[in-house]
């Protein structure tokens, strides 16, 4: 028999990487606050850098804690109940059994797109979500192998990291995403001029950073997790035909690209919510051709 | 000396960790096993539950049908009285191609097609013929990585030390391995 994926050093090297980013961005925020207590006067220097580090502290515990909730609040998707959503909890619950996972929590993203993630910090507190286009385009072997795909995430740690970076980095760009979509249902409002121009000047700020965050995000998120997500999947449905078609679908389809969704959460998809090329996915016929050739 | 003294102490601690190590995932595997077999029990008897509620939905509508529904009860009989997964996996078998004779039939019931509680049972039932194939699937799989452990070199020293031998897969005839799609 053929060599089987052993997620064993997958899994180290993902958890590596997650205390590393953690500590990173402790390092970086905390050195953000050394650089606006030396702005201000020299008094306030101890206070500032008590603040910086008890707030870099929490923002990691809180982001490590509940990167999953945060992801799937930033794409508004809702909790999928066993009652109205019956196949696809039977599928999983079949894929749990071939992946040897515990259940997680599924989730239904309300977008037209077929697209999924996965997302939490371990098998443990995982979830996935699909969107409403999946469940409606995707017959039952093709969403079986969509969401294989996301198991095989969830087993080698790779959602962990995922999120991490997509949370953490990408704090960000999700806040400003949120900032935008405020001012520009708001528009007109009757609040006064003069915390409407700060509000404008932060949101002009965060918009000048945040597609800097995406990129960092992007850079530090391999595209051959993709790959090996694939390949894990095939592990777990012995049936690569299914996950082929399931991606030929993908990109035939023609669903006009996610608006609400911020960039940063990109790389935890199965495919770019943001269609045409890419560089947070690797081509959709590289990915096919390698499931052929299994 | 000392410096030698010192050397022998980390290459013993060394040791004791990997006699440990070793020790610790053969017992890891060998439970992942023997979960992996009570997941297919589960599902194999969560299969036969369902069975009664089947052929109370269908008899009002089937009334000429009795060889049928007959051949449905007594596999489940069969399955309920297997010992052994192995003779329960052939015994599930025999009730799934029961089945397809029965949901085939139905197809001339527009009656019976229209029932919704039939209808969740037909879907119940494949789902749990997933999941049986599934858990068998995650069985061999532990079993294999399992029997890797043991026959491998340096695994198999520690085979041998413990006394932990390569266990046998779940023997399925080849033409009974493709997956039975319950017809809608």
């Amino acid at each position: 028999m053929k060599q089987r994926i052993d997620f064993r050093d997958q899994i180290v090297r993902n958890k590596r990487r997650s205390v590393f980013l953690m500590f990173s961005v402790f390092v970086i925020l905390v050195l953000l606050g050394y650089v606006i207590s030396l702005a201000f006067s020299p008094a306030y220097f101890f206070l500032i850098m008590i603040i910086a580090i008890i707030f870099s502290i929490s923002y990691i515990l809180i982001s490590y804690y509940n990167s999953h909730k945060i992801a799937i609040a930033s794409v508004g998707a809702t909790k999928a109940y066993k009652d109205d959503y019956k196949q696809y909890h039977n599928l999983v619950e079949g894929l749990i059994l071939a992946s040897g996972l515990p259940k997680p929590e599924l989730y239904i993203m309300h977008s037209k797109q077929i697209n999924a993630f996965a997302s939490g910090r371990d098998p443990q507190h995982a979830v996935v979500c699909v969107t409403e286009g999946a469940l409606e385009k995707l017959d039952k072997n093709e969403l079986e192998a969509v969401l294989a795909h996301e198991l095989g995430h969830i087993a080698s740690y790779d959602m962990r990291y995922m999120t991490l970076v997509a949370v953490m980095v990408g704090m960000v760009a999700i806040i400003s995403q949120i900032f935008l979509r405020s001012l520009w249902f708001s528009g007109g409002g009757g609040s006064n001029d003069k915390s409407k121009a700060i509000f404008i000047l932060i949101g002009i700020v965060l918009a000048i950073i945040a597609p800097l965050v995406v990129y960092l995000v992007q850079m530090s998120i391999s595209r051959k997790r993709e790959f090996v997500a694939d390949a894990s999947a095939v592990k777990f449905t012995r049936y690569p035909d299914g996950l082929i078609r399931a991606l030929k679908k993908i990109k035939v389809d023609n669903t006009p690209p996610e608006k609400k969704v911020s960039k940063a959460v990109a790389p935890l998809f199965i495919s770019n919510p943001f269609g045409g090329l890419s560089s947070t996915h690797p081509p959709i016929e590289k990915r096919i051709q390698a499931l052929e050739r299994m | 000396m000392l410096l030698v003294f010192w050397i022998l102490i980390v290459v013993a601690i060394l040791l004791i960790f990997i006699f440990f190590g070793y020790y610790n995932r053969f017992v890891l595997l060998g439970n992942r096993i023997d979960n992996s077999l009570s997941q297919i029990n589960v599902q194999l008897k969560r299969r036969a539950d369902l069975i009664p509620n089947l052929v109370e939905s269908v008899k009002g509508y089937m009334k000429h049908e009795k060889a049928a529904i007959k051949a449905v009860t007594d596999a489940r009989k069969a399955l309920v009285g297997a010992k052994g997964v192995e003779q329960k996996v052939k015994a599930d078998r025999k009730l799934e191609s029961a089945l397809k004779t029965i949901f085939a039939i139905a197809e001339g019931y527009p009656d019976l097609k229209a029932n919704t509680n039939f209808l969740e049972l037909q879907r119940e039932l494949a789902a749990t013929e997933d999941k049986i194939a599934y858990s068998r699937q995650y069985y061999n799989d532990s079993i294999l990585t399992y029997n890797n452990l043991c026959k491998t070199f340096p695994g198999v020293l520690f085979a041998n030390l413990y006394g932990k031998k390569a266990r046998e897969y779940l023997q399925i005839a080849e033409s009974e391995k493709k997956k039975i799609d319950v017809k809608f």
